[in-house]
Protein backbone atom coordinates (compact mmCIF):
# COMPACT_ATOMS: atom_id res chain seq x y z
CA UNK A 1 0.00 0.00 0.00
CA UNK A 2 1.55 3.02 -0.89
CA UNK A 3 2.04 5.96 1.59
CA UNK A 4 1.71 5.70 5.38
CA UNK A 5 -1.80 4.79 6.85
CA UNK A 6 -3.24 8.20 7.88
CA UNK A 7 -3.16 7.88 12.04
CA UNK A 8 -6.53 7.15 13.59
CA UNK A 9 -6.80 10.40 16.21
CA UNK A 10 -8.75 8.55 19.00
CA UNK A 11 -11.29 9.95 21.27
CA UNK A 12 -9.12 10.31 24.94
CA UNK A 13 -10.59 11.00 28.69
CA UNK A 14 -9.24 13.87 30.46
CA UNK A 15 -10.08 14.79 33.83
CA UNK A 16 -9.75 18.74 34.87
CA UNK A 17 -8.72 19.35 38.37
CA UNK A 18 -10.12 23.26 39.01
CA UNK A 19 -12.19 25.02 40.94
CA UNK A 20 -12.40 28.25 39.00
CA UNK A 21 -15.20 28.84 36.13
CA UNK A 22 -13.23 30.68 34.24
CA UNK A 23 -10.00 28.46 33.58
CA UNK A 24 -12.61 25.55 33.50
CA UNK A 25 -14.39 27.24 30.21
CA UNK A 26 -11.23 28.45 28.76
CA UNK A 27 -10.19 24.52 29.40
CA UNK A 28 -13.31 23.05 28.02
CA UNK A 29 -12.73 25.32 24.80
CA UNK A 30 -9.29 24.46 24.26
CA UNK A 31 -10.21 20.87 24.62
CA UNK A 32 -13.04 20.50 22.69
CA UNK A 33 -11.12 20.26 19.91
CA UNK A 34 -8.15 18.12 20.38
CA UNK A 35 -6.88 14.95 19.39
CA UNK A 36 -9.96 13.03 18.43
CA UNK A 37 -11.90 14.44 20.89
CA UNK A 38 -12.16 14.96 24.15
CA UNK A 39 -14.29 12.86 26.87
CA UNK A 40 -13.95 15.37 30.03
CA UNK A 41 -14.66 14.96 33.08
CA UNK A 42 -14.31 17.67 35.98
CA UNK A 43 -13.92 17.90 39.41
CA UNK A 44 -13.86 21.30 41.59
CA UNK A 45 -10.89 19.99 44.02
CA UNK A 46 -8.37 17.84 44.54
CA UNK A 47 -10.45 15.63 46.91
CA UNK A 48 -13.24 15.06 44.09
CA UNK A 49 -10.56 14.34 41.87
CA UNK A 50 -8.98 11.76 44.46
CA UNK A 51 -12.69 10.29 44.87
CA UNK A 52 -13.34 10.19 40.48
CA UNK A 53 -9.65 8.14 40.32
CA UNK A 54 -10.28 6.11 43.25
CA UNK A 55 -13.96 5.44 41.70
CA UNK A 56 -12.76 3.60 38.73
CA UNK A 57 -12.64 6.68 36.62
CA UNK A 58 -9.83 5.72 33.85
CA UNK A 59 -8.30 8.68 32.64
CA UNK A 60 -5.74 9.15 29.70
CA UNK A 61 -4.69 12.58 31.52
CA UNK A 62 -4.96 14.55 34.47
CA UNK A 63 -4.91 18.12 34.26
CA UNK A 64 -4.38 19.39 37.85
CA UNK A 65 -4.62 23.77 39.34
CA UNK A 66 -2.41 23.67 42.12
CA UNK A 67 -4.12 25.86 44.24
CA UNK A 68 -7.87 24.61 45.20
CA UNK A 69 -10.02 24.34 48.43
CA UNK A 70 -10.61 21.21 50.57
CA UNK A 71 -7.48 19.55 48.76
CA UNK A 72 -5.22 21.71 46.54
CA UNK A 73 -3.34 19.79 43.30
CA UNK A 74 0.19 19.02 45.11
CA UNK A 75 -1.90 16.41 48.10
CA UNK A 76 -4.61 15.11 45.07
CA UNK A 77 -1.12 13.95 43.05
CA UNK A 78 0.29 12.22 46.20
CA UNK A 79 -2.93 10.72 46.53
CA UNK A 80 -3.38 9.48 42.93
CA UNK A 81 -0.08 8.46 42.75
CA UNK A 82 -0.65 6.09 46.01
CA UNK A 83 -3.73 4.60 44.64
CA UNK A 84 -1.11 3.03 42.05
CA UNK A 85 -2.49 5.25 39.42
CA UNK A 86 0.38 5.60 36.76
CA UNK A 87 -2.03 8.16 34.30
CA UNK A 88 0.17 11.16 33.08
CA UNK A 89 -0.90 14.35 35.51
CA UNK A 90 0.40 17.61 34.75
CA UNK A 91 0.36 20.68 37.14
CA UNK A 92 -0.69 24.26 36.62
CA UNK A 93 -0.60 27.28 38.39
CA UNK A 94 -0.62 30.75 37.65
CA UNK A 95 2.82 31.00 39.17
CA UNK A 96 5.23 29.79 37.10
CA UNK A 97 7.56 29.38 39.89
CA UNK A 98 10.41 26.70 39.81
CA UNK A 99 9.25 26.29 43.40
CA UNK A 100 6.02 25.24 41.89
CA UNK A 101 6.73 22.81 39.19
CA UNK A 102 9.39 21.37 41.62
CA UNK A 103 6.86 20.79 44.08
CA UNK A 104 4.48 19.22 41.28
CA UNK A 105 6.83 16.40 40.18
CA UNK A 106 7.95 15.68 43.69
CA UNK A 107 4.00 14.60 44.17
CA UNK A 108 4.53 12.73 41.52
CA UNK A 109 3.10 14.85 38.50
CA UNK A 110 4.75 14.07 34.58
CA UNK A 111 5.01 17.96 33.91
CA UNK A 112 4.18 20.97 34.67
CA UNK A 113 2.60 24.03 32.92
CA UNK A 114 1.96 28.03 33.90
CA UNK A 115 -1.53 28.88 33.33
CA UNK A 116 -3.27 29.77 30.97
CA UNK A 117 -3.79 26.83 29.12
CA UNK A 118 -3.11 27.88 25.46
CA UNK A 119 -3.58 25.29 22.25
CA UNK A 120 0.47 25.72 22.21
CA UNK A 121 0.66 24.09 25.71
CA UNK A 122 -2.28 21.32 25.30
CA UNK A 123 -0.70 20.25 22.00
CA UNK A 124 3.18 19.96 23.49
CA UNK A 125 1.04 17.84 26.17
CA UNK A 126 -0.68 16.03 24.06
CA UNK A 127 2.17 14.72 21.87
CA UNK A 128 4.46 14.29 25.10
CA UNK A 129 1.95 11.31 26.21
CA UNK A 130 1.58 10.33 22.52
CA UNK A 131 -2.12 11.14 22.59
CA UNK A 132 -2.52 13.72 20.10
CA UNK B 1 -24.46 51.00 8.21
CA UNK B 2 -20.90 51.90 7.99
CA UNK B 3 -19.08 48.34 8.48
CA UNK B 4 -16.03 49.54 7.44
CA UNK B 5 -15.71 52.60 9.39
CA UNK B 6 -16.67 50.19 12.24
CA UNK B 7 -14.23 47.60 11.35
CA UNK B 8 -11.24 50.41 11.44
CA UNK B 9 -12.43 51.63 14.93
CA UNK B 10 -12.60 48.19 16.29
CA UNK B 11 -8.95 47.13 14.99
CA UNK B 12 -8.22 50.65 16.01
CA UNK B 13 -9.11 49.64 19.73
CA UNK B 14 -7.57 46.25 19.95
CA UNK B 15 -4.58 47.56 18.83
CA UNK B 16 -4.82 50.67 21.53
CA UNK B 17 -5.42 48.06 24.22
CA UNK B 18 -2.51 46.11 22.76
CA UNK B 19 -0.19 48.91 22.71
CA UNK B 20 -0.87 50.37 26.09
CA UNK B 21 -0.23 47.29 27.74
CA UNK B 22 -4.17 46.53 29.05
CA UNK B 23 -4.18 43.19 26.99
CA UNK B 24 -1.41 40.69 26.06
CA UNK B 25 -2.03 37.59 23.61
CA UNK B 26 -3.42 35.41 25.43
CA UNK B 27 -7.09 37.90 24.59
CA UNK B 28 -6.06 36.66 21.06
CA UNK B 29 -6.44 32.97 21.85
CA UNK B 30 -9.60 33.61 23.29
CA UNK B 31 -10.99 35.13 20.18
CA UNK B 32 -9.11 32.35 18.23
CA UNK B 33 -11.49 29.91 20.85
CA UNK B 34 -14.47 31.79 19.79
CA UNK B 35 -16.72 29.79 16.96
CA UNK B 36 -19.60 29.74 15.06
CA UNK B 37 -20.97 27.05 18.34
CA UNK B 38 -19.78 29.73 20.76
CA UNK B 39 -20.20 33.32 19.43
CA UNK B 40 -20.01 34.96 21.86
CA UNK B 41 -17.21 32.80 24.02
CA UNK B 42 -15.15 35.89 24.41
CA UNK B 43 -17.43 38.37 26.06
CA UNK B 44 -18.88 35.68 28.17
CA UNK B 45 -15.36 34.95 29.64
CA UNK B 46 -14.70 38.26 30.01
CA UNK B 47 -17.96 38.60 32.14
CA UNK B 48 -16.57 36.25 34.03
CA UNK B 49 -13.76 37.46 34.90
CA UNK B 50 -15.34 40.94 35.84
CA UNK B 51 -17.65 39.02 38.12
CA UNK B 52 -14.69 36.94 40.10
CA UNK B 53 -12.53 40.14 40.06
CA UNK B 54 -15.12 42.21 41.65
CA UNK B 55 -15.69 40.17 43.97
CA UNK B 56 -12.05 39.07 44.78
CA UNK B 57 -11.44 42.91 45.17
CA UNK B 58 -13.99 43.54 47.53
CA UNK B 59 -12.33 40.25 49.14
CA UNK B 60 -8.99 41.37 49.40
CA UNK B 61 -10.36 45.42 50.81
CA UNK B 62 -12.01 43.42 53.66
CA UNK B 63 -9.10 41.54 54.43
CA UNK B 64 -6.37 44.39 54.82
CA UNK B 65 -8.71 45.89 57.07
CA UNK B 66 -8.50 43.35 59.21
CA UNK B 67 -6.04 43.17 62.60
CA UNK B 68 -3.59 41.31 62.40
CA UNK B 69 -3.75 40.92 58.79
CA UNK B 70 -3.81 37.46 57.17
CA UNK B 71 -1.00 37.88 54.50
CA UNK B 72 -1.45 34.54 53.50
CA UNK B 73 -5.00 34.90 52.79
CA UNK B 74 -4.19 38.19 51.19
CA UNK B 75 -1.49 36.14 48.75
CA UNK B 76 -3.86 33.44 47.99
CA UNK B 77 -6.67 35.95 46.52
CA UNK B 78 -3.96 38.10 44.72
CA UNK B 79 -3.27 34.21 43.18
CA UNK B 80 -6.29 34.02 42.42
CA UNK B 81 -7.19 37.41 40.33
CA UNK B 82 -3.46 36.98 38.58
CA UNK B 83 -4.75 33.87 37.57
CA UNK B 84 -8.18 34.73 36.17
CA UNK B 85 -6.76 37.88 35.02
CA UNK B 86 -4.20 36.21 33.18
CA UNK B 87 -7.05 33.77 31.42
CA UNK B 88 -8.22 37.21 29.83
CA UNK B 89 -4.82 38.42 28.76
CA UNK B 90 -5.49 41.14 30.93
CA UNK B 91 -1.71 42.18 31.38
CA UNK B 92 -2.07 45.13 33.40
CA UNK B 93 -3.95 43.74 36.31
CA UNK B 94 -1.47 40.54 36.04
CA UNK B 95 1.40 42.78 36.25
CA UNK B 96 -0.02 44.46 39.45
CA UNK B 97 -1.27 41.59 41.24
CA UNK B 98 2.66 40.31 41.31
CA UNK B 99 3.42 43.43 42.55
CA UNK B 100 0.65 42.97 45.40
CA UNK B 101 1.92 39.13 46.03
CA UNK B 102 5.68 40.44 46.24
CA UNK B 103 4.24 43.02 49.05
CA UNK B 104 2.16 40.62 50.90
CA UNK B 105 5.40 38.46 50.70
CA UNK B 106 7.47 41.29 52.32
CA UNK B 107 4.70 41.93 54.94
CA UNK B 108 4.48 45.25 53.79
CA UNK B 109 0.62 46.32 54.75
CA UNK B 110 1.34 50.20 53.38
CA UNK B 111 2.42 48.55 49.58
CA UNK B 112 -0.52 46.44 49.94
CA UNK B 113 -2.64 48.90 50.09
CA UNK B 114 -1.37 51.12 47.43
CA UNK B 115 -1.17 48.01 45.36
CA UNK B 116 -4.92 47.46 45.86
CA UNK B 117 -5.84 51.07 44.56
CA UNK B 118 -4.45 50.38 41.75
CA UNK B 119 -5.75 47.14 40.73
CA UNK B 120 -8.90 49.15 41.48
CA UNK B 121 -7.98 51.85 39.01
CA UNK B 122 -6.71 49.33 36.33
CA UNK B 123 -10.29 47.10 36.68
CA UNK B 124 -12.51 50.11 36.15
CA UNK B 125 -10.55 51.12 33.09
CA UNK B 126 -10.11 47.70 31.32
CA UNK B 127 -13.74 47.25 32.82
CA UNK B 128 -14.54 50.67 30.72
CA UNK B 129 -12.56 49.65 27.95
CA UNK B 130 -13.64 46.42 27.06
CA UNK B 131 -17.36 46.98 27.55
CA UNK B 132 -16.68 49.73 24.81
CA UNK B 133 -14.81 47.18 22.60
CA UNK B 134 -17.74 44.85 22.85
CA UNK B 135 -20.28 47.10 22.29
CA UNK B 136 -18.70 48.03 18.67
CA UNK B 137 -18.61 44.35 17.85
CA UNK B 138 -21.74 43.80 18.42
CA UNK B 139 -22.92 46.60 16.46
CA UNK B 140 -20.94 44.79 13.45
CA UNK B 141 -23.10 41.31 14.46
CA UNK B 142 -22.32 37.91 14.54
CA UNK B 143 -21.75 37.37 10.55
CA UNK B 144 -19.31 40.13 10.34
CA UNK B 145 -17.29 39.09 13.72
CA UNK B 146 -14.91 36.20 12.42
CA UNK B 147 -12.28 36.41 14.82
CA UNK B 148 -9.55 36.78 12.67
CA UNK B 149 -10.52 39.71 11.04
CA UNK B 150 -9.72 41.71 13.87
CA UNK B 151 -5.99 40.80 14.20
Amino acid sequence: MAGAAAKERRVIRVLLVEDEEIHRVRARALLRDAAGGVELGEAGNGAEAVRRVREGGAYDLILTDRQMPVMDGHEATRQIRALGVTTPIVGLSSDSLAADADAFIKAGADDFTPKPLSKEKLNRILAKFNLA
Amino acid sequence: MDYSNLRRQIISMKKSLFDQGYLDEQFNQLEELQDDSSPNFVEEVVALFFKDSSRLLTNIERALEKYPQDFYRLDSLAHQFKGSGSSIGALRMKNECSMFKAHCSDRNLEGCRRSLQKMKREHATLKQKLETYFQLLRQVGPRERAVNSWK
